[in-house]
């Protein structure tokens, strides 16, 4: 008898949680239908919490975009997209768009290479270039020279593996003198901030820099991407099957046009502070003086000829792009290099410039199709 | 009466439907087969379906997907300077070096506390408690505990699997201790000339093995889990890290290819001990 | 008989559990070579008093002795058979009675540092287990495990078990309870069969090898397997205070082979039945408790009793 009455209670409440959940669900779902042209499109965007990536976080806030399905934003009305904001790890987001999961990614110009391999990518706005917010962190080191044999934690085969050997070749060291320790870098902070004795070295990138620093008084940067400027950058990229749905191209000049519009926030005198408390809340719970310094090391590309400016660079297309191929082969993160190359279609990385172009020269939406 | 559909099913399966009922040999087993092959079926329908989308998805390869990811892993590393053994070596080496030394040290603690809770009274008031808290925390969210008190090295692998499955492990055992030993065993043995030790060793030990075993097949799924996830972490080397690493680069080939050597070793592992137990308890029964 | 040493001597021996008081001065001489049966009506304290016999919990007042020492806790000089949980079921029938021989005469260490001769020792061990298994004519249950015993089979393992270590008193708590009847009639036998070789040593000035204590429910087989049965009750004039040995007579003796004829124990049954187990008949406890007056005055009509 009593197994009888719980058995029963027990499904009732399954049922009732399970048509709750669903009929949220088709709530929302039926608030879809509401778009002037018929229904919006939807494109996913997956960001992690990064400065120039953030951005797209204060974009919500500012009700750019609205990250929800089926809820439009003024941008996303004005291009007649659906933008769904997935906030994930930052491995999480490369998985996502490896798995078609995401239309659109946040990640580095590194490691975009091996997934455009099987998901051909379309680097359509750089965001940022990192200026000193990925460093070598070290604690009773005086010089490069005093590194050698000791083990430098950090994220292997990443953008922290990477600038450690480019500025070590810069000073003229042969890597393989420096030994590199995979651990996650949130970790690898940690452990240096418990003053654990046998780290002496991270590599690691912000927050986990300010953040070390502030925490291991005894600590200092050895040395940090500034050497290597315009090397790691940030982006956003969709796949290409995804910019050609339908669509496919308002939603990257939605997303282009919600970026610039929070940098013109951060870049105006009246509402730049609230906006970097606003960043920061969505990065590490950073306050303002930290957000000032993290925009410096961070450096924004925060208007369309910045970013046009860095597509064209010669030096990025001709050096530091084949370098970075380079790097992916060598350290075993991927076979074989993909194709990348700039405004040409048939790469499998292909940076295009169209959009920037398009923002900048104020294209009209209903000429998109 | 009118045959129903549902009348001619029973009657055409006979008495295989029902509860319990024994079914023949060649049934039992081409059931067991065609489980497997619809789960492969599944897998082949999912992995064309993303090839026609994308043809160069990797995301849930085919079969030559598989034979590349399988290249990757047993390929050696290094170069003629530096040669160095394949990622599979390599990382089976280290991650199931950690495995067995993790699950072996934190099995014998898990015995001797159980052991000792279920055997005294005051033990088991003293332990009691916090081992049942600490046994609903799941340990992988205990990581950043364990990195500063074992640091990151091998230490901090051995003791996350250790405790994670030490105190599920004490609770068994010590409710084994209480409710498989009769205190009449117990009494039995004092009257057959045992001391204190021999009661623990002769009887109590020995009539609790085969749910040691138990145990420890039980706990083979967790630990990896909680191997694999610290591993993601704060490895250089092991299937954690292979796995974190190839997500990042979208080789899921490697990544399938490596959990699926997990599953078998885990099964492999399961059914060894089965037989194991079986071997040296076979008053135990099946 | 009365010759033969004492084995199970008790001493004014009370048993509280909180304010009620469960057993009430008892005392009671066993000699060796007496099978007795222990009857009372459920609840009167007969596991107690067996718990405090075997030493597992030790009385609130009085003491047990076996062969003049004090029991305090469970020692080899007092065996046991439970109704259930009589074997190990890790140990094979043959490991299981050689399981007591291992436990007394060798140590952790010794097993341990000294395996060679270990080994040597096990191998007379083993050999000494099957001989007690044939005793109880159970020679070919040598290798099996209790699961695979059938329970007569698992009683007679459990007696050889406790008998290889030639204990001073034989505790058997409701031995038979779960048995059927036919096999339980051949295990009454056995007993029949032991009560036989405890006169020829008392015939041959040898101190008899089994002494039994046997608790049981069933009157019939009280007085069939025993020479001598005590009933322990409330059904007295001082019962408020817990239970007594209201009733202690010696029985008949039946020989293995006799036919067991259920005329014989009517009388005494009913007498039994009355004096200890009828609530509505109250009289002073000692008025069935004869059975040492009743042997010397057996002894001094016939002799020194010998069959």
């Amino acid at each position: 008898m009593k197994i009888q009455h719980v058995t029963v209670l027990g499904l009732t409440c399954l049922v009732a949680l399970s048509l709750g959940c669903s009929s949220s669900k088709s709530g929302s779902g039926g608030a879809a239908s509401g778009g002037s042209d018929g229904p919006a499109p939807v494109f996913s965007l997956a960001w992690s919490e990064y400065p120039s990536w953030s951005v797209f976080g204060v974009a919500e806030e500012q009700g750019l975009i609205d990250g929800a399905e089926g809820a439009m934003g003024s941008i996303e009305e004005k291009w007649n997209v659906d933008i769904v904001l997935h906030l994930r790890d930052y491995d999480t987001c490369i998985t996502e768009y490896g798995s078609s999961v995401a239309d659109a990614v946040c990640i580095t110009n590194m490691d975009i290479m091996s997934p455009s391999i099987s998901r051909p990518a379309v680097a359509v706005l750089p965001t940022s270039t990192s200026d000193g917010a990925d460093a070598c962190i070290v604690v009773g080191i005086d010089n490069i020279d005093g590194l050698a044999g000791k083990e430098t934690l950090g994220l292997e085969k990443s953008v922290s593996q990477y600038c450690f050997e480019r500025v070590l070749e810069q000073q003229g060291k042969d890597p393989s003198n420096f030994p590199f320790r995979n651990l996650d870098p949130g970790e690898a902070a940690r452990a240096m901030q418990l003053g654990q004795a046998d780290i002496q070295s991270i590599m690691v990138w912000n927050p986990f820099v300010l953040d070390t620093l502030r925490k291991r008084t005894d600590s200092k940067v050895l040395f940090d991407s500034t050497s290597i400027p315009e090397e790691i950058i940030d982006m956003l990229v969709i796949g290409k099957d995804s910019l050609g749905k339908p669509g496919g191209k308002r939603f990257a000049y939605a997303a282009l046009e919600a970026f610039y519009a929070v940098n013109e926030l951060i870049n105006s005198s009246e509402t730049r502070d609230e906006t970097l408390v606003a960043l920061g809340a969505k990065f590490s719970q950073l306050g303002l003086e930290d957000m000032k310094t993290v925009v410096t090391q961070t450096k924004f590309y925060d208007s369309p000829e910045k970013g046009l400016g860095l597509m064209e660079d010669q030096k990025f297309q001709q050096e530091t792009m084949p370098a970075v191929a380079e790097f992916l082969v060598s350290h075993e993160m991927a076979e074989t290099k993909p194709t990348f190359g700039f405004n040409s279609a048939d790469s499998q990385l292909n940076f295009d410039s169209q959009f920037l172009i398009g923002i900048r020269d104020g294209v009209d939406p209903a000429s998109v199709e | 009466m009118p045959v129903t559909p549902f009348r001619w099913f029973i009657t055409a399966s006979g008495s295989y439907a029902m509860i319990r009922q024994p079914i023949p040999a060649w049934l039992f087993w081409s059931l067991a087969v065609s489980g497997i092959v619809v789960a492969i079926a599944i897998y082949a329908g999912m992995s064309v379906y993303q090839t026609r989308i994308n043809p160069t998805q990797s995301v849930i390869p085919g079969l030559k997907g598989f034979a590349e990811g399988f290249d990757l892993i047993t390929k050696p590393r290094g170069n003629d300077k530096n040669p160095k053994p394949s990622w599979l070596v390599t990382d089976s080496k280290v991650t199931f070096s950690r495995l067995f030394i993790g699950m072996g040290l934190g099995t014998i603690a898990a015995i001797v506390l159980g052991i000792a809770m279920g055997a005294y009274t005051g033990v088991e008031a003293f332990f009691s408690p916090i081992i049942s808290f600490m046994a609903k925390i799941p340990p992988t969210g205990m990581l950043v505990i364990y990195m500063v008190a074992f640091g990151t090295n091998f230490k901090m692998f051995i003791a996350l699997i250790g405790f994670g499955i030490f105190f599920t492990m004490v609770q068994s055992i010590y409710q084994s201790v209480k409710k498989d030993v009769a205190s009449d065993h117990i009494d039995k043995a004092y009257t057959l000339g045992a001391s204190e030790f021999e009661v623990v060793l002769e009887v109590i030990w020995k009539q609790i093995l085969p749910r040691v075993i138990d145990n420890i097949r039980l706990h083979i799924g967790p630990a990896l889990v909680f191997l694999i996830a610290a591993e993601m972490l704060f490895a250089s080397e092991g299937f954690g890290y292979t796995i974190r690493q190839s997500q990042r680069f979208s080789n899921m080939n490697v990544v399938y290819i490596y959990l699926g050597i997990l599953g078998t070793v885990g099964l492999l592992l399961d059914y060894g001990l089965m037989r194991f137990r079986r071997w040296l308890c076979p008053w135990f029964g099946e | 008989m009365a010759a033969n040493p004492t084995a199970l001597e008790i001493r004014d021996l009370s048993h509280w559990f909180g304010d009620f008081r469960v057993l009430n001065h008892i005392n009671l001489r066993i000699a060796a070579g007496q099978i007795v049966a222990l009857v009372g009506p459920s609840g009167c304290g007969k596991s107690t008093l067996l718990k405090a016999i075997l030493g597992t919990q030790p009385p609130s007042e009085g003491s047990v002795l076996v062969d003049g020492q004090e029991i305090l806790a469970p020692s080899r000089r007092v065996g046991i058979v439970f109704q259930h949980y009589s074997l190990f079921d890790f140990l094979t029938a043959e490991a299981n009675v050689a399981f007591g021989p291992k436990l007394d005469e060798t140590s952790v260490a010794f097993r341990t540092f000294q395996f060679p001769q270990w080994r040597k020792l096990r191998k007379q061990h083993m050999q000494e287990a099957r001989e007690f298994l044939e005793r109880v004519k159970l020679a070919e249950a040598c290798g099996k495990y209790p699961t695979e015993l059938s329970g007569g089979m698992r009683q007679r393992v459990a007696i050889a078990q406790a008998l290889i270590l030639k204990p001073k008193i034989l505790l058997l708590d409701e031995p038979f309870g779960a048995l059927d009847e036919a096999t339980r009639e051949r295990l009454q036998m056995m007993l029949l069969g032991f009560y036989q070789e405890n006169l020829l040593a008392t015939k041959e000035g040898r101190t008899p090898e089994y002494t039994i204590v046997i608790v049981t429910h069933e009157l019939n087989e009280a007085i069939y397997v025993a020479n001598r049965v005590i009933g322990l009750s409330r059904f007295h004039d001082d019962g408020d205070q817990g239970a007594m040995v209201v009733y202690d007579r010696p029985c008949p003796i039946f020989h293995p082979d006799d036919p067991k004829d259920l005329a014989d124990f009517v009388e005494q049954r009913e007498e039994l039945r009355r004096a200890v187990f009828d609530p509505s008949y109250i009289k002073h406890h000692s008025k069935y408790v004869s059975f040492w007056q009743d042997l010397e005055a057996a002894e001094a009509a016939v002799g020194p009793i010998e069959s």
